[in-house]
């Protein structure tokens, strides 16, 4: 669905994207974390065709980014991280008239309405509008054209709980009906929840990519943590030593063991190992 | 160009203007001062009071309209989001300024009443101002397009309403440099029309030369739009 191979972008003398290479495939949800300013945004730019890269090539279903935006954006739905909504017109007028301009269905603007819980909320100024609110219009936005790549960008930042665990809900409904989706956060639980696969980003570079669990795994201190019985601190035992079996399993057998876990690193751990910074 | 995309452009800003004070307040400017001229000037000739409210229809409302509705676009970033839908900036152009000009046709037809003037010698108002509109929201646009946000509209903006709105106005005051100056003004122009029809009874035919230059001034302004739109665009690359 989506190749970037070298993807670069200047600005002045700051490089806000180096020679960033990653693939999103049909039906996949990627993340792409970092930490602000690590050039998330400039990527989502790229890709959808409102700025032009300063290196490399991207292609998103075999269409250059910088040559067909037109076809490639009559495909895809956003949903950025500043809510640039009407203020003034309600949420009805608002999504007919992205439904005008795209010649889509009007029909559909009820049916997202209700999936999102906004139903009753259709002739509301959109200016009077919680954040939680406010972004679900956003979301259904970019779907009134029936797109099949969406890109989000920080989709859940700075939403309360309940609204965030919405949003998700409807990603991963969206999913699995076949969408592909694209989005950016700094919220590492967001991603674990939700991705298939991620990509880092740091200072413009991708700094690590794969599955959550294959990059926990690849990460992982690869040991093992047991309270035994009567003890008040837990026992680190190494995986790959070869007594370390055998004295779990006779612990096991005698029935000493409390609690056993493995030593795997949160995706949160994983940047902070790779970066020295934190996400947040 | 869409003639679907520019009708819901248009419907969106004729929605979005019922509730947007500032613009509101500009259109409501020259009613107040023809209301008050007539009202409250004594022996005021109608003609007079018509052409100052209609002048003021013209170069601010032609002006600060278009003006604001591109700036205020993208201050809050809705015109990233327009530029990735289907419309194109000529659709937009098209869609806003469509806007403005027809509000503006409908304030003349009112302003005429309200002034207490006859529709029946009308038509040569209407096709001046609808010329000189046309001028205006193109100049408009050409301040949206340099502003960054509303407020620099104001700045941009200010100095070029005054020109196109006072010049005019002191130049029949005076024999001077500002007469010389006005010359060169399309609002100077239409008001010199506007004084011919009003105040003299003249008619479509007999204001030809005026019609002409506005006409020319179009050009100039549409062309200056190009010019500027090409160097600058509706988004720049942040």
């Amino acid at each position: 669905m989506i190749k970037v191979l070298n993807l670069s972008k200047r600005y002045g003398q700051k490089d806000a994207l180096k020679d960033a290479s990653f693939h999103v495939s049909r039906g996949e949800i990627f993340g792409f974390l970092g930490p602000n300013g690590a050039g998330k945004t400039t990527t989502i730019k790229i890709l959808s065709g409102q700025i032009a890269p300063t290196g490399g090539t991207a292609y998103i279903m075999d269409m250059d980014v910088t040559r067909e935006q037109s076809r490639i954006q009559a495909n895809m739905g956003i949903v950025p991280e500043k809510a640039n909504l009407y203020e003034r017109l309600t949420i009805e007028q608002n999504l007919d008239f992205f439904c005008r301009l795209y010649n889509a269905d009007r029909s559909q603007i009820d049916y997202y309405l209700h999936r999102v819980g906004l139903l009753q909320e259709k002739s509301t100024p959109v200016g009077k509008l919680s954040k939680g609110m406010k972004q679900k219009v956003l979301l259904i936005r970019a779907l009134l054209h029936k797109p099949s790549l969406l890109f989000l960008d920080e989709p859940t930042s700075g939403l309360d709980p309940a609204s965030a665990a919405t949003i998700h809900t409807i990603l991963r409904q969206l999913n699995e009906e076949g969408m592909t989706i694209f989005l950016t956060s700094h919220n590492m639980e967001e991603v674990e929840k939700l991705c298939h696969r991620v990509a880092f980003l740091n200072e413009g570079s991708i700094v690590a990519a794969g599955t959550p669990e294959e990059l926990k795994l690849q990460y992982a201190a690869r040991q093992l943590r047991v309270l035994l019985e009567g003890e008040e601190t837990e026992r680190i035992l190494e995986i790959d030593e070869p007594q370390t079996a055998d004295a779990v399993a006779a612990w096991l057998r005698a029935g000493k063991v409390r609690s056993i876990h493995s030593s795997e690193p949160t995706l949160a751990d994983i940047f902070v190992r790779l970066t020295g910074r934190d996400i947040q | 160009m869409s003639t679907r995309r520019v009708l819901a452009i248009f419907l969106k800003e004729a929605q979005d203007i019922r509730t947007n004070k500032n613009i509101l307040l500009m259109y409501l400017l020259p009613f107040v001062i023809v209301i008050i001229y007539k009202n409250f000037i004594p022996n005021m000739p109608v003609g007079f009071v018509l052409s100052f409210g209609l002048m003021f229809l013209a170069a601010l409302v032609g002006m600060y309209v278009p003006a604001m509705l591109i700036a205020e676009e993208k201050e809050k970033c809705t015109l990233d989001v327009l530029m990735l839908s289907p419309a194109t900036p000529l659709d937009i152009f098209l869609g806003k300024g469509l806007l403005t000009f027809v509000s503006i046709i409908i304030c003349t037809v009112i302003l005429i009443f309200v002034a207490g003037s006859s529709l029946s010698g009308a038509a040569p108002i209407i096709v001046g101002m609808a010329l000189t509109a046309v001028f205006c929201i193109n100049f408009g646009m050409i301040i949206g397009l340099l502003a960054q946000n509303q407020m620099a509209t104001g700045v941009i903006g200010t100095p070029l309403y005054m020109i196109f709105l006072l010049v005019p106005l002191l130049a029949q005051l005076s024999d001077s440099f500002i007469t010389k100056l006005a010359l060169l003004l399309p609002t100077h122009h239409f008001f010199n029309m506007l004084r011919l029809v009003l105040e003299d009874g003249k008619g479509l035919g007999e204001t030809i030369n005026q019609l002409a230059i506005i006409l020319a001034s179009i050009i100039v302004s549409f062309i200056l739009l190009l010019v500027v739109y090409k160097r600058r665009g509706l988004t720049q690359d942040r």
